[in-house]
């Protein structure tokens, strides 16, 4: 700190400053720390304290430049990395839209796509893969999207207007519940990633997922609107335009793990926990012996994360990192991923009871590091004596 | 941990442990888990929706006893209703909450209680009904009255509540801390009845997987 105040007061007068100016490194407190001579109206120093003090003062440079010099390196390297990570985004870009894309049908299995994908989808592609990759087994059109659009706006019309009770009973669904639907839809809206503050009442994307729930509603009146399905819709208004999220939102819930989930299925959904503690006592005993002991069953955490595909319980750009790899290696991604935050979390919760371990789980720390995470996860082995997930 | 303690052993002669499961019921955005926050954070803000089950915590001591809350806070969508008795099953203690804004809400936490009548005795839960937002007194559909008297020909505590506005929220907690105390302290005193009690928490409290 001595150095720093008389290097301030001092650097102005230092002659050796042009010089180190050039230098890669500069050291900046110790230019201009200067061993003065004592001022001449006092008595000389003796030779032997001199001597000391210039030799203090020169371990102190050295000290100081060497601080300096390993601080600085540290800053180069971090600039270093960003811009590495930033080039290797912006070459991941290329790849992707230059290779990738044009040949997908070809390209999407290979390796080497499959080892760029789990590195996570740059975002600017990211919208284009995931569509390729949920496909359209529908073959839904945009031509659909806004035939549905048009029956949900009539509806929320009639609604309005108190004319909707005839229209709906002569549908076999009763009013109540339909009213029941679309008003929930207007309800969650402004509940879906409150702190974006692009989903609320005014805001740009508000009226964009209030027509895609009331479309699919609309679409698939058998399923309707479940809660939950506001945050799969928002994730995917991020990342695409309206008609193309319809489709990937529809085609998304179309399959199997999802269907049984939002239909809440429960005789379904049981298989699906059952599967998941299979692969869970395989890959972490001890931890499964745990959550035995403490009653603690997969429904407690699991519902949320595969309701919402980890939207609402993840940092935004970690889910969307999920997503990406959901979407090259289906649904048994999202149980993968489950027991990676298993076991990234496992020595804590070990020493938990259970409404600890409950209350950890549905509200997950917000500062997860992802590299870690998706190291974690990678660590999972979705094989249980010799059987693959969808066997088991 | 709390669970790997044996029922009965206590000095008190009443549940050691003294956890005590509490879940809240109703329909979606009538504020459980508002409430719920209000309680163990005494705060207020806007609550994401309750995909499946979130949990609290709350330790409340009384001149009687101290109680340990482990509230499970569901989710009210009627679609949910089929997961939702995995989340009520081996509760002591049950909130029907309702809006008082929205009539069809009461109605709601009247078929939950129809669902819990079967699944329990009625000195096994206790049942408190919570008729909330009476910051929005303007809007309101639901007398107090018609409230009370639901709740009074069915044995229900009752209260009217606002977790925006905090009005007692504390209090309805409170309320049931102590009639869980009350019971446990009749059954410590009819012996017989007591050793029964305690080999039913043991199973009530198995939160086996549902399969």
């Amino acid at each position: 700190e001595y150095e720093e105040k008389t290097g301030r007061a001092h650097r102005p007068l230092s002659p050796k400053q042009n010089v180190r100016k050039n230098l890669d490194f500069e050291p900046l407190s110790t230019t201009a720390l200067i061993l003065e001579d004592r001022p001449a109206n006092l008595p000389a120093k003796p030779a032997e304290e001199a001597q000391k003090h210039r030799q203090q003062y020169e371990e102190m440079v050295v000290q100081a430049k060497k601080r300096e010099l390993k601080e600085a390196q540290k800053r180069k390297k971090q600039l270093e990395e960003r811009c590495k990570l930033e080039d290797s985004i912006g070459n991941a870009v290329l790849t992707w839209n230059n290779e990738i894309l044009p040949n997908w049908e070809t390209m999407c299995c290979s390796r080497k796509v499959r080892e760029l994908w789990w590195q996570g989808i740059p975002p600017s592609v990211r919208g284009k893969v995931w569509s390729l990759a949920i496909g359209n087994e529908l073959n839904i059109t945009h031509e659909l999207y806004d035939i549905c659009l048009a029956r949900a706006k009539e509806k929320w019309r009639s609604l309005s207007t108190g004319g909707a009770e005839v229209e709906c009973e002569d549908a076999g669904f009763s009013a109540a519940d339909r009213e029941a639907s679309l008003e929930l839809i207007k309800l969650d809206i402004s509940r879906t990633f409150p702190n974006l503050c692009i989903f609320q009442q005014g805001g740009p994307y508000h009226d964009t997922l209030h027509s895609i729930l009331g479309a699919y509603t609309c679409y698939r009146p058998d399923v309707g609107y479940v809660q939950g399905m506001s945050f799969i819709a928002a994730v995917l208004i991020l990342n695409l335009d309206t008609a193309d999220a319809f489709i990937a939102f529809s085609n998304l819930l179309n399959k199997p793990c999802q269907m049984a989930f939002f239909r809440v299925d429960h005789g379904l959904m049981l298989t699906y926990f059952a599967a998941f503690e299979v692969f869970f006592e395989e890959n972490l005993p001890k931890l499964f012996a745990h959550f035995k002991k403490n009653n603690l069953t997969p429904d407690i955490y699991l519902i949320d994360w595969i309701f919402t595909l980890y939207s609402k319980s993840l940092p935004l750009d970690l889910a969307c990192r999920v997503w990406d790899v959901f979407c090259r290696d289906g649904e048994e991604f999202l149980f993968r991923t489950a027991l990676g935050i298993l076991k990234l979390f496992e020595d804590i919760l070990t020493k938990m009871d259970f409404i600890h371990i409950a209350q950890f789980l549905t509200k997950l720390p917000e500062d997860l590091p992802s590299e870690e995470f998706f190291m974690s996860i990678a660590t999972i082995q979705m094989q249980s004596r010799n059987k693959k997930w969808a066997q088991v | 941990m709390a669970l790997k303690a044996t029922p009965g052993t206590s000095p008190e002669g009443i549940c050691p442990t003294n956890i005590h499961k509490v879940v809240l019921l109703g329909s979606t955005a009538v504020g459980k888990s508002s409430l719920a926050y209000r309680y163990v954070k005494n705060d207020f803000k806007e609550s994401l929706p309750t995909v499946g089950c979130s949990f609290f915590t709350q330790t409340l001591s009384l001149e009687t006893g101290t109680v340990k809350f482990e509230i499970w806070d569901t989710a009210g969508q009627e679609k949910y209703h089929s997961v939702c008795h995995l989340y009520y099953r081996g509760a002591h203690a049950a909130l029907l909450v309702y809006d008082i804004t929205h009539k069809e809400t009461l109605n709601r936490a009247k078929l939950w209680l129809r669902d819990l009548e079967k699944e329990f005795l009625p000195d096994e839960i206790v049942i408190a009904l919570v008729g909330n937002k009476t910051d929005l007194a303007a809007e309101r559909e639901v007398s107090t009255e018609e409230g009370e008297e639901f709740a009074r020909t069915k044995g229900l505590l009752f209260m009217e509540t606002s977790a925006k506005s905090n009005h007692l929220v504390n209090e309805i907690f409170t309320a049931i801390a102590q009639k869980l105390l009350q019971r446990e302290q009749e059954k410590a005193s009819a012996p017989s009845l007591s050793r029964r009690s305690t080999v039913n928490l043991g199973e009530d409290r198995g939160r086996t997987g549902c399969c």
